[in-house]
């Protein structure tokens, strides 16, 4: 809590040595030796660990480009500002980026709220909005040009849990415990469109409030309808939280979870709670996968940070980055902002050795892939296709 | 043949023509000059009269009403910053908006003072001086209650956020406590790590009412931030102390529940948080008291503001006045200027209808009817003089310039005339001159000519001589040859005769010596003769064909002698069968006495003569049936000064259609390959160069006579024959 006082504090690390080049005809954000990107996401607080990981993602693909010399010569350098994953801040802090810093584009963001909050004043200045950490529907609606999604939808997401727990396990019974804002919102309104197509009714639909753990009253309202299975919206401490006081108290459904609340950190904190055994889908391949993607990933991540661990923010925060890469070196030299869009979103599909985006007319997003992964002992993540599997 | 025009131009009358022409024109000029001094003249009394109004305006109507509008500019501009002061949002804006309005308020009191010197300390100026003062210190009373407001708005804004930041704590923890209370009472676990409580009665009691009182401390934290929230945004002060009564009231309630409720580690947290939120709200600097304070500000400045519309008001009532009076009187002026340059127009249109109507007249009247006309008609006279029309007279009327210059047309045309027939006689000169070199150049030629004919005709009848030559240079030789034989036989008779040397002859040899050398001496004079007879011959004939012209004395029988020889042998010699009887008589008196002649050119004419008679009678010989003689009688005779050589056949002499032709050029009755036609044409021209004639002498069938009649002294006409 006392970290809401560092409120405004900027947390811009400079990944490379500014040198201030002249600016030249080109749009903001590009120099003659350079292009500046912004993101303003969480750094501090619940979800703090999402932006961290999903910029250690990005910094080590930008990273990796920048060793080989750029892209036209130009190297890339991302500013970052903390917005604690709270609206006001996110606006305060995207005004700045744009008005200010002149970034060249937005990328990044980090939640729903956030994102819903920005993405509106970005697309009324023409600056990309790339790859905002969020499933939610109204960042995938045909009116925006300027929004860039790499994941699958939360629509998706929780089409797929609930799928598997109605084939996979014959679950029924399906409660939903929801964070009380537009990113919880959004997930509960997936799980019920969901249920819904398998002929069902939720069991049971409970909310806590954000930036609080106060989530027990909804486990209790949880316990009492006896739910075959939860899935819960909400930001991972909570999630974790709720999932451990559940357990305490003889709830013990099957729990599942989306990648937004699923992260690395959720393992963590359900470790810390000696808790495992919750589904999450990704929305991004299993990081310490075989596949040429993920290795590549591994190798930048490495290189740019040794003691970053690898997982699943940072491995989109990264396939974030490449796939901005691709839009500057399709623009060529004379970039600009509706000619970098113009190639990402209206461009040929494109390949990230093998893992492949596709945009299209009333498609701004790039992957609907969705995994299925389940947290084990330990905090250990293990991709599997089915639920039931061994673990 | 100019006499009669002159006189008309005689200088007195002259002047006095020059004179009239000139009053007509000064006039004419005077009278259009005139007008336009007339117009000229309103027009400047119309400026004046418009200047001297303008002037009055300009002087002092203009800056006047310039200066009540500045003043009421500057009123204008005060009453419109105060309001924007009174909402001044920053102290930058309220700092810059306070060095405007300083400056209005200096610009109003200059506008003001300059008005008053204008227009003297007048009523008015007096009662917007008095206004203006109240307005200004209205605006130093607005200033210094925006600082102050300026000053609690920052306080406002600092107390605001940390009663946010202290709302959204004291938010975050109630609702984890009543969340950790809820589950307590239901489950009785506290933490995942501590067993659960026993469950009794009692407990739950005490526990449900602990977390009814968090229930109402979170409601009364709810009411108390919206109350705030109300407090921060009302513009009435009236309704602030109602909502402090509400909002101290839930504060009362938040007291009574906060140390009912039994804290654990939270407690202190939130119990300070409570502490703190009713410190910044109702305590003297909170919320309420900085929002009062404010209002009232508010309320004075918003009085104030009406108060300065009203003296704002009230001032331009006042400049107006000013400004009206001064418009009357500039109203005035400007009417009387316009009245002026009304009449001033009129006059002038008038002088200038008059003026151009009578320069119209005057161009019309005078330089149309009377000069122009005239000035055409001599005009056209003198295109037509330059066409070559000189015959009709010059037409002159009227008594000035334009007559002059009708005379002196006149007298040109005259003169023109004269020159034009003088002109005619020397081109005739010129013309025969002309001619005459052409003749000259006939003549030339014609001379060329003739010489190249004489030199042809020459050489003719040197061609046809050239048997008679032939003859002639014989005869001679024949002679050198005998008479040298015999010398050769009597040297040999002569060398017989002759004893050896150193015997003495003998008396019969000495005679036949003598003899022999006698005879051997005229042999030799005969050898020298006829060699000299041929060496002439031959010498006349290069003369002959040289054409000698030198006059010498010659003797003229030995001359027709030799070449009425030359002729005849030329013609037997060409004809065997020709044959003539030449009868000669030559004077005597010739054979001593030598004539001054061109003896070729007469040797030819001889020569021309016998030839003519050797071929008449030749021809006559050749066609008489009856025996015919051809008979030639040459002969020369001395008569008183003159010579004379006749020469005489018995041809078939002239007929009478012929003997005006014979002496013509190129005239021949011989056939084209005998004769050239020039013989006698040539023979005439020798003779009268000699100053003498042929006559001739004819009966047909039975004579011919030239006689060639010369002056026997040498003639001293020179001819054009050279």
């Amino acid at each position: 809590m006392t970290r809401l006082k560092s409120r405004f504090a900027t947390l811009a690390v400079a990944c490379l040595a500014l040198t201030w080049g002249s600016a030249s005809a080109q749009d903001e954000g590009v120099y003659e030796d350079r292009i500046v990107f912004g993101q303003s996401a969480a750094f501090s607080g619940p979800t703090g660990q999402l932006g961290r990981d999903f910029r250690a993602g990005i910094l080590a693909a930008f990273s990796e480009a920048n060793r080989a010399g750029g892209v036209h010569g130009r190297k890339l350098e991302l500013l970052s500002l903390d917005d604690f994953y709270e609206p006001v801040a996110a606006i305060a802090n995207t005004r700045k980026l744009i008005e200010e810093e002149h970034v060249f584009g937005l990328i990044g963001a980090v939640g729903t709220p956030t994102s819903r909050a920005v993405a509106p004043i970005a697309a009324e200045r023409g600056v990309p909005y790339i790859a905002p950490y969020t499933g939610a529907g109204l960042l995938r609606e045909d009116h925006w040009t300027n929004v860039v999604n790499l994941r699958a939808s939360y629509v998706q997401e929780t089409a797929e849990i609930v799928e598997r727990l109605v084939k996979d396990l014959d679950i029924r019974r399906i409660a939903v415990l929801y964070q009380d804002d537009s990113y919880g919102l959004a997930g509960l309104t997936g799980v019920d469109r969901a249920v819904s197509s398998f002929g069902l009714k939720l069991a049971a639909v409970s909310t806590y409030t954000r930036n609080t753990i106060a989530v027990k009253t909804a486990v209790l309202e949880l316990r009492a309808s006896q739910p075959g299975a939860v899935i819960l919206i909400g930001a991972y401490q909570p999630v974790a939280t709720a999932i451990a006081w559940a357990r305490h108290i003889g709830l013990n459904p099957v729990f599942a979870t989306i990648s937004f609340s699923g992260g690395n950190t959720l393992a963590d904190q359900l470790n810390a709670y000696q808790e495992s055994e919750v589904y999450v889908t990704q929305v991004v391949p299993f990081p310490t996968s075989g596949i040429s993607i993920a290795r590549s990933y591994r190798r930048a991540l490495a290189a740019h940070n040794r003691r970053q661990s690898v997982g699943f923010v940072s491995f989109e925060g990264y396939l974030a980055g490449r796939m901005t890469l691709v839009g500057l070196e399709r623009s060529g030299t004379a970039v600009d902002r509706v000619r970098f869009l113009d190639s990402l979103l209206n461009g040929p599909p494109i390949s990230l050795q093998g893992y492949s985006l596709r945009f299209g007319k009333g498609d701004n997003q790039g992957s609907n892939g969705v995994f299925l992964t389940v947290i084990g002992e330990n905090g250990q993540f293990s991709p599997i296709s089915r639920l039931g599997d061994s673990f | 043949m100019v006499g009669p025009v002159t006189r008309l131009f005689r200088p007195r009358r002259l002047k006095r023509f020059r004179q009239s022409v000139a009053v007509q024109l000064y006039l004419g000029l005077g009278g259009a000059v005139a007008l336009t001094l007339g117009a000229s003249a309103v027009g400047w009394v119309t400026f004046n009269q418009v200047g001297s109004a303008q002037n009055r305006v300009n002087t002092s109507n203009v800056p006047d009403m310039a200066a009540a509008f500045s003043v009421a500019q500057r009123i204008g501009a005060l009453v419109d910053t105060a309001p924007r002061l009174s909402v001044a949002q920053s102290v930058e804006e309220f700092d810059s908006l306070r060095e405007e309005i300083s400056r209005e308020r200096d610009a109003f009191g200059d506008r003001l003072e300059d008005l008053a010197e204008r227009r003297g300390q007048s009523e008015g100026v007096r009662r917007v001086r008095i206004w203006g003062r109240e307005m200004s210190q209205n605006i130093e009373q607005i200033e210094k209650s925006t600082a102050e407001i300026l000053e609690l708005s920052k306080i406002r804004a600092s107390l605001r956020t940390r009663l946010d930041e202290l709302d959204s704590e004291l938010s975050q923890l109630l609702v984890t406590a009543i969340d950790d209370q809820f589950f307590y009472v239901m489950t009785g676990y506290r933490d995942l790590n501590t067993p659960p409580a026993e469950r009794t009665m009692t407990f739950l009691d005490e526990e449900v009412d602990r977390y009814r009182r968090l229930a109402a401390l979170k409601e009364g934290t709810s009411i108390g931030s919206q109350l705030l929230a109300s407090a921060f945004s009302i513009s009435n002060a009236d309704l602030l102390v109602p909502l402090r009564e509400r909002y101290e009231a839930a504060s009362t309630q938040i007291g009574r529940n906060l140390p009912a409720v039994g804290w654990g580690e939270m407690g202190p947290a939130i119990v300070s948080r409570f502490e703190a939120l009713f410190e910044l709200s109702v305590s003297a600097g909170g919320v309420f008291d900085v929002r009062r304070r404010e209002l009232e500000i508010l309320g004075q400045q918003s009085t104030l503001l009406a108060q300065n519309r009203e003296i704002a008001t009230e001032l331009i009532t006042e400049v107006e006045g000013l400004v009206s009076g001064l418009s009357t009187s500039t109203l005035v002026a400007t009417r009387s200027t316009s009245d002026a340059v009304r009449t001033g127009g009129t006059l002038l249109l008038v002088m200038n209808v008059v003026s151009i109507s009578g320069a119209l007249l005057i161009g019309w009247l005078f330089i149309g009817r009377h000069l122009v006309s005239r000035l055409e008609r001599l005009s056209l006279r003198m295109r037509q003089m330059a066409s070559g029309d000189l015959e009709s007279e010059v037409v002159i009327e009227g008594k000035d310039e334009i007559s002059q210059m009708a005379g002196a047309l006149e007298v040109f045309r005259r003169n023109a005339l004269e020159v034009r027939r003088l002109n005619l006689v020397e081109r005739l000169a010129e013309d025969l001159a002309t001619k005459n070199e052409e003749l000259e150049e006939v003549l030339a030629d014609l001379r060329k000519a003739k010489d190249q004919i004489v030199m042809r005709e020459k050489l003719a009848a040197l061609g046809a001589l050239t048997a008679g030559v032939a003859h002639e240079i014989k005869n001679p030789l024949n002679f050198v040859k005998n008479f040298s034989e015999v010398s050769e036989e009597l040297l040999d008779e002569l060398k017989e005769i002759l004893p050896e040397p150193g015997v003495p002859v003998d008396e019969d040899s000495q005679i036949d010596i003598d003899e022999i050398c006698e005879d051997l001496t005229g042999n030799l004079q005969r050898i020298r003769s006829h060699g000299e007879r041929a060496d002439r011959i031959v010498r006349d004939m290069l003369m002959m064909g040289r054409g000698s012209q030198e006059h010498r004395p010659t003797n003229v029988n030995d001359l027709v002698r030799e070449h009425t020889n030359l002729a005849f042998h030329s013609a037997r010699a060409t004809d065997s069968e020709f044959q003539l009887h030449i009868e000669d008589s030559y004077d005597e008196q010739l054979n001593t006495r030598e004539v001054e002649m061109v003896s070729q050119d007469i040797a030819r004419v001889v020569l021309n003569l016998v030839t003519n008679a050797c071929y008449a009678t030749d021809e006559k010989r050749r066609s008489s049936t009856e025996p015919y003689m051809p008979t030639l009688r040459v002969s020369t005779s001395i008569d008183g000064e003159r010579l004379r050589i006749t020469v005489r056949d018995n041809g078939p002499g002239i007929p009478d259609n012929v003997i005006d032709k014979i002496f013509n050029p190129f005239f021949t009755t011989k056939p084209t390959d005998k004769g050239t036609g020039l013989g006698l044409a040539l023979s005439n021209d020798i003779v009268r160069e000699h100053g003498g004639q042929i006559d001739v002498s004819t009966e047909p069938s039975r004579f011919t006579e030239m006689t060639v009649n010369l002056p026997l002294a040498p003639s001293p006409v020179t001819t054009l024959d050279a």
